[in-house]
């Protein structure tokens, strides 16, 4: 069969699909869809910075419009990988800015960004719109400042968690007067005060904003006054909550909240005093999603806000809201879909905080809709996930963190694996796993056999030898990121299974038993991958056997990266030479 | 050496049935390695439970609850030598002295504030940064603001 789409009609039909997946898939049907593919692409995901090189993705995509880059593993989050690892944004926005300057949109989380980088985003791109930075760092607010003064057309500017240097609240007022297209603001992770002054000119001139996040620094009679510029807004993150108790301040806040007929999300709330709460009623049943992990509220003033958020769909919580409170929230809160709950003594036994498995149980009976969890627990129990996978087969993302190390099922003292097992055979479309509490090899033979399109899969502290990781790679499908810290194994399953890792984005171990030996080994074996020995002492001066203290192992197409910091070793490769030469930087 | 001895009696016995006992060995391995609140070299960086350090700035920062115009701060205190502890709410207390008259009272024995000697229990505490030191040093507001929990130790025997 001769025939050929003509391009103009693949182009057209293209234009129909969003999915990165969906265009990945088409451009491997052949030359020419790939070509057609790679031209009309405009929105690009790199899921590892240093899976590719930014020349080569540049090369590929001349009319990219939106780039989104990852850079260092989820673990850092919780600082298990030590500063100055890489991550650095640099190399990427020097490529796309020598290619073309129509870049609209950059998206990057857990990147090395510095204000050169912020700098040279201002500059390169004419129509920059879209700037959002999340679990970043390396830059300060005069690298904001610069976006914020160049950037005519801003329309997002969002900072995340980002660690950033703060000199001082200035940078907000370099949005010059013209600048009227902001959709949304967050800063809710600087520290210093800026001018509210300035700040409610620039909400008042932008009729378009919908989403602000504030930070701690913002008090209540600022609050007041901005959402009296702007009851448009369908997010708002509060400054601080704290105030001292005044009647016309609260009747003041109650109105304000009260105008504000379209808001849906509500997050912030620092410091937030329980008499203040009521202020908040009017919008509660429109909320659809609340986040109160920075408020120290307890019951029962919870469950007074809690009952009336009927449409609640998202909501993120200490543990503060105990068992009784989830039970409410199950009752109340019919449409929800994604818990969190957070613990509020992390550093102390939490044995004072009445919140049990029981309470995460309740929320499961009551909320059908319920497809995300993220639990933080001291103890759980085996019936207790019989229960949940029962009831809420629909679960996509399963978090589990029994804060307690090793800790067995507390009724009946025995592993977790059942529960685990159950979790996993019942919950069929389950995307994200993370496990916890004692578990032993067995229930990673569950996982592995049953977690068919588990993508993320998280675990500490448990399994016994190198069977848990060799049921894992061997089975689990669907998965493209693995991250492990503190269990007991390491060299033969990995090895047996390094084929598996060219499958996945990334694998992450950490305090495990994995040799220096076995590094040099897998990375000798599979050229495509990057294999990462990070840890504070040459693995030279240890015999190769004794373990290393993290390694980092992805799949790649750019070789081995050439800014590793003193503590990152990478085993360079040597086709030719095979076994005998292996140089290690 | 430790570390790779018991590596490699993990690596061996890998495949087979015949494994060490489940949690034994991964706890003793894993308590020299990382485990957090009982390695005494730890960093003051945390990375156990894993949640995000803005979250765990926020709550060290943030340890009195308020709730309406009281406040309470619920401390553990154990005796030395005696295994179960009590609770007690620091902000019960006006200062110091009514801290130990309490304590002394809580634990039918005369605790002080003060160096160590053959006859009293002293007081002792937690501090934010993990340290052990001597209660009564600093200013009582100061010392709600950075107790974590305190310890009766045993009058020494010579």
């Amino acid at each position: 069969m001769g025939l050929r789409f003509p391009p103009k009609v693949l182009e057209h039909i293209l234009s129909f699909i969003d999915s990165n997946e969906d265009r990945n898939s088409v451009s491997l049907v052949c030359k020419s869809w790939f070509e057609t593919e790679r031209k009309t692409r405009k929105r690009v995901f790199v899921g590892n910075c240093y899976a590719v090189s930014p020349a080569a993705v540049t090369r590929r995509f001349p009319e990219m419009r939106s780039l989104t880059l990852k850079g260092k593993p989820h673990f850092a989050d919780y600082n298990l990988v030590p500063d100055g690892w890489g991550g650095y944004a640099w190399p990427w926005i020097e490529a796309m800015a020598a290619k073309s300057s129509s870049l609209e949109e950059i998206r990057m989380k857990r990147m090395v960004v510095t204000d050169e980088c912020l700098e040279k985003i201002a500059a390169s791109f004419k129509d920059f719109k879209v700037l959002v930075l999340t679990s970043c760092e390396g830059f300060s607010t005069d690298g904001i400042a610069a976006i914020a003064a160049t950037c005519r057309n801003l329309r997002v500017l969002e900072l995340r968690e980002c660690i950033v240097e703060d000199l001082g609240g200035d940078w907000l007022s370099y949005f010059p007067e013209s600048s009227t297209s902001l959709v949304s603001l967050d800063f809710s992770c600087l520290d210093s005060e800026v001018k509210i002054s300035d700040l409610e000119r620039l909400v008042s001139r932008s009729p378009n904003l919908k989403s602000l996040k504030l930070n701690p620094a913002v008090t209540l009679d600022g609050l007041v006054s901005l959402l009296r510029c702007a009851p448009q807004l369908t997010e708002l993150g509060t400054g601080s909550f704290a105030a001292q108790l005044k009647p016309e301040a609260f009747s003041k806040l109650s109105e304000a909240f009260s105008n504000c007929k379209q808001l849906q999300s509500l997050s912030g709330l620092w410091d937030v005093l329980p008499e203040y709460l009521p202020a908040l009623y009017s919008v509660c049943p429109g909320l659809t999603s609340l986040n109160l992990s920075y408020a120290t509220v307890r019951m029962p003033d919870l469950v007074e806000l809690l009952r009336r958020c009927s449409k609640l769909q998202k909501l993120w919580v200490m543990d503060l809201i105990e068992d009784k409170g989830l039970e409410a929230v199950a009752s109340y809160c019919k449409e929800l879909r994604e818990l969190r709950v957070f613990p509020s003594e992390p550093d102390l036994d939490a044995t004072n905080i009445p919140l049990t498995e029981q309470g995460l149980v309740f929320v499961s009976k009551g909320c059908r809709k319920l497809e995300s969890v993220l639990y933080f627990c001291v103890q759980f129990t085996n019936a207790a996930l019989f229960t949940i996978a029962r009831k809420r087969p629909n679960l996509k993302c399963f978090r589990l963190c029994v804060i307690e190390p090793f800790a067995p099922d507390y009724k009946t003292n025995e592993p977790l694996d059942k529960g685990f097992k159950a979790i996993a055979e019942g919950c069929r479309d389950l995307r994200r796993l993370s496990v916890s509490g004692l578990l032993s090899d067995k229930a990673f033979k569950y996982i592995g056999k049953h977690a068919k399109k588990v993508r993320m899969l998280s675990i500490a502290f448990a399994g016994d030898s190198d069977l848990m990781l060799h049921h894992l790679l061997s089975g689990c499908q669907s998965l493209k990121k693995l991250e492990i810290r503190d269990c007991p194994f390491g060299d033969t399953a990995l090895l047996e299974h390094a084929a598996k890792l060219e499958t996945m984005r990334s694998l992450w171990m950490s305090s495990c038993f994995v040799s220096f030996g076995a590094c040099k080994l897998l990375s000798q074996k599979m050229p495509r991958l990057n294999v990462e020995v990070i840890d504070e002492h040459p693995p030279e001066s240890r015999p190769e056997s004794s373990p290393v203290e993290r390694i980092y192992i992805y799949r790649t197409v750019a070789g081995p990266r050439m800014d590793t910091p003193e503590f990152v070793w990478t085993i360079h490769k040597n086709p030719e030479n095979g076994v005998s030469h292996l140089a290690i930087k | 050496m430790e570390v790779s001895n018991s590596c490699s009696s993990f690596s061996s016995s890998s495949v087979d049935s015949t494994k060490p006992s489940p949690s034994e060995s991964s706890v003793n391995l894993s308590l020299s390695l990382t485990f957090p609140s009982t390695s005494p070299q730890r960093e003051a960086k945390q990375d156990w439970p894993p949640i995000k350090s803005r979250l765990r700035d926020t709550l060290k920062g943030r340890r009195l609850i308020r709730r309406g115009n009281d406040t309470s701060l619920f401390v553990k205190v154990y005796m030395e030598g005696v295994p179960i502890g009590r609770k007690l709410d620091l902000c019960a207390f006006s200062g110091y002295e009514s801290l130990l008259e309490n304590l002394s009272h809580m634990f039918d024995t005369s605790i002080i504030c003060g160096n160590r000697d053959r006859k009293h229990h002293v007081l002792t505490y937690e501090d934010k940064d993990g340290d052990w030191m001597m209660v009564g040093d600093i200013p009582w507001d100061m010392f709600l603001e950075t107790v974590r929990r305190l310890k009766i130790t045993r009058p020494e025997r010579y």
